[in-house]
């Protein structure tokens, strides 16, 4: 009965009016929808729904915004700021980011913030940064220290390849990073995603996404770890 | 061309030193040795066999030596003077490691000849656990693993001469994961010791959990869920002590009540190769940590 409901609430949800991948180079305001379905191997299967609001507020500034909720009880929130210039060939760019993650079914919050550099073009998007990550325990004792832990300092990467240009009205991306808009990993657990959208017209897109999250990659004994598929829509003002 | 063609020669012999030959890198895309779920069913069918060891310590208070991360292969220096040393002391009836036994594959026997020929001292018995480590299971060695020490999840109890009991929990995480049946079995095992008013509750493993301390660079770990999930299982149980390696490098995080020990490497040719001798007795376990030469580059 439950797992019923729960694909009702899926279909019903995907049909929503949604919205989107980011279109590198898009002036348009945009909030996109997406409904995904989960597996790993700590949670089992899941479910997750996410919104997400694209700002690009001027030509050198543009911001996100996303929050998603998951079956699960792990919900997370963030922001990201990103100074961007101009280059002869694609462009230059600077990411701020601020996610924080609430582990309620686990009794941990997590605030990460990231700070990286990066570059995209046509067919080839490319980052590298920082993150630091604090970990509270919940309900927070503010009488005590050690109900928070620091982990200063951590690597984060994003390399996507396009086959189209950003212009097309239909794109499929490859994407190895360990981040994405609702999680930053540690360095050494990448997440592998392919991307697609089509636009449908000038304010509508549709995407389907799908990741997998291996374990062990770098204990050198890979093995599967998770996986998600996440289809909506977009709507670009 | 001539150039283009010594210069990729000379990388390509660079890359072909002994200790890359050291690493499974088949393993970067799909690990050799038997996934998580299957590892337990064979720890699982020697625990049903044989039960779980149950240790008599010879006073209230005993001590526990602490190793990992010995990487075994053409030296073992470091690794018979940790045998030795807990062999000597009077007061320690269990000695635990952490993973990560061997370097690589063809030097389990060699690893383990000290094990079974160091003397003890007589006048007590003394016990070595283990728990495997990602090392352990390249190349397919989880065989070779299973052949010498049988099992790698586990319980052990430690029983005082006035019957008071600690409780060790050996949890594998050679991949960085519990898996699924394993998180069961820990759960069950967590419940039913929050029914025995054991002492102190530790739990053993390979992988760290946090990295607090970048100076010495990171290594991976668990996924972030997964740690969550294990954390929160720690805290609901009010487990004491998590000791693990894998990192190398020492670092101690107190979180509540739970403190976590990454123990430093005891390999030969670690920069700084050390142990950790754990004091239990009825206040919190002590510990403290023993440096060793580096041996060999």
């Amino acid at each position: 009965m439950n797992k019923r409901l729960l694909l009702i609430c899926m279909l019903v949800v995907g049909m929503l009016p949604a919205v989107a991948q980011v279109q590198y180079g898009s002036n348009q305001y945009a909030v996109r929808m997406n409904i995904g379905y989960n597996h790993n191997t700590t949670y089992g299967s899941h479910a997750g729904f996410d919104f997400g609001a694209f700002m690009p507020i001027n030509e050198h500034f543009e911001m996100q915004a996303d929050i998603r909720v998951a079956t699960t009880l792990t919900h997370s929130v963030g922001v990201q700021l990103r100074p961007k210039f101009a280059v002869p060939v694609g462009e230059f760019y600077i990411e701020d980011r601020l996610l924080s993650r609430v582990l309620a079914r686990d009794g941990y919050c997590e605030l990460v913030q990231a700070l990286a550099v990066g570059y995209r073009m046509d067919y080839v998007s490319f980052q590298l940064g920082m993150s630091t990550r604090l970990i509270l325990s919940v309900p927070y004792d503010w009488h005590d220290g050690s109900n928070i832990i620091t982990e200063p300092f951590n690597v984060t990467y994003r390399l996507e390849v396009f086959v189209r240009p950003q212009t097309s009205p239909w794109n499929i991306s490859l994407c190895a990073s360990n981040m994405t808009d609702y999680q930053i990993e540690r360095i050494w657990q990448p997440i592998f995603m392919a991307n697609g959208r089509y636009n449908i017209d000038s304010h509508w897109q549709v995407n389907l996404s799908a990741l997998c999250k291996p374990t062990g990659m770098f204990h050198l004994n890979a093995k599967y770890y998770g996986a998600e598929v996440r289809a909506g829509f977009a709507y670009a003002f | 061309m001539k150039k283009i063609i010594i210069l990729l020669s000379t990388i390509l012999l660079c890359a072909c030193s002994p200790d890359t030959w050291n690493l499974d890198m088949i393993g970067l895309v799909s690990g050799s040795s038997a996934g998580i779920d299957e590892r337990i069913e064979d720890s699982f069918r020697y625990n049903d066999e044989h039960g779980m060891p149950i240790i008599h310590a010879n006073s209230e208070e005993y001590k526990v030596y602490v190793a990992t991360d010995t990487h075994v292969d053409r030296t073992r220096t470091n690794w018979k003077q940790f045998i030795n040393d807990y062999r000597a002391d009077a007061n320690c009836p269990l000695a635990l490691h952490l993973g990560d036994l061997i370097n690589a594959q063809n030097h389990w026997d060699y690893m383990f000849e000290p094990v079974s020929t160091l003397p003890t001292n007589p006048m007590k018995k003394d016990t070595l656990l283990v728990v495997a480590g990602n090392h352990d299971l390249y190349f397919n060695q989880w065989k070779e693993y299973l052949r010498l020490f049988k099992t790698s999840t586990y319980y052990a109890i430690v029983r005082t001469p006035s019957g008071k009991q600690d409780l060790y929990i050996f949890v594998d995480t050679g991949e960085g994961i519990l898996g699924s049946k394993q998180t069961d079995w820990l759960k069950r095992t967590l419940t039913w010791a929050d029914s025995q008013a054991f002492r102190h509750i530790t739990v053993c493993t390979h992988t760290h959990l946090f990295k607090r301390d970048s100076s010495q660079g990171h290594t991976s770990n668990m996924p972030l869920e997964e740690t969550y999930a294990l954390l929160h299982l720690l805290k609901q149980h009010k487990v004491e002590m998590f000791w693990c390696g894998h990192d190398h490098s020492r670092e101690i995080t107190n979180l509540g009540s739970l403190t976590s020990i990454i123990v430093d490497a005891l390999f030969d040719r670690e920069p700084h190769p050390a142990y950790m001798i754990a004091t239990c007795g009825d206040e919190p376990i002590r510990y403290q940590f023993i440096n060793l030469p580096s041996n060999g580059n």
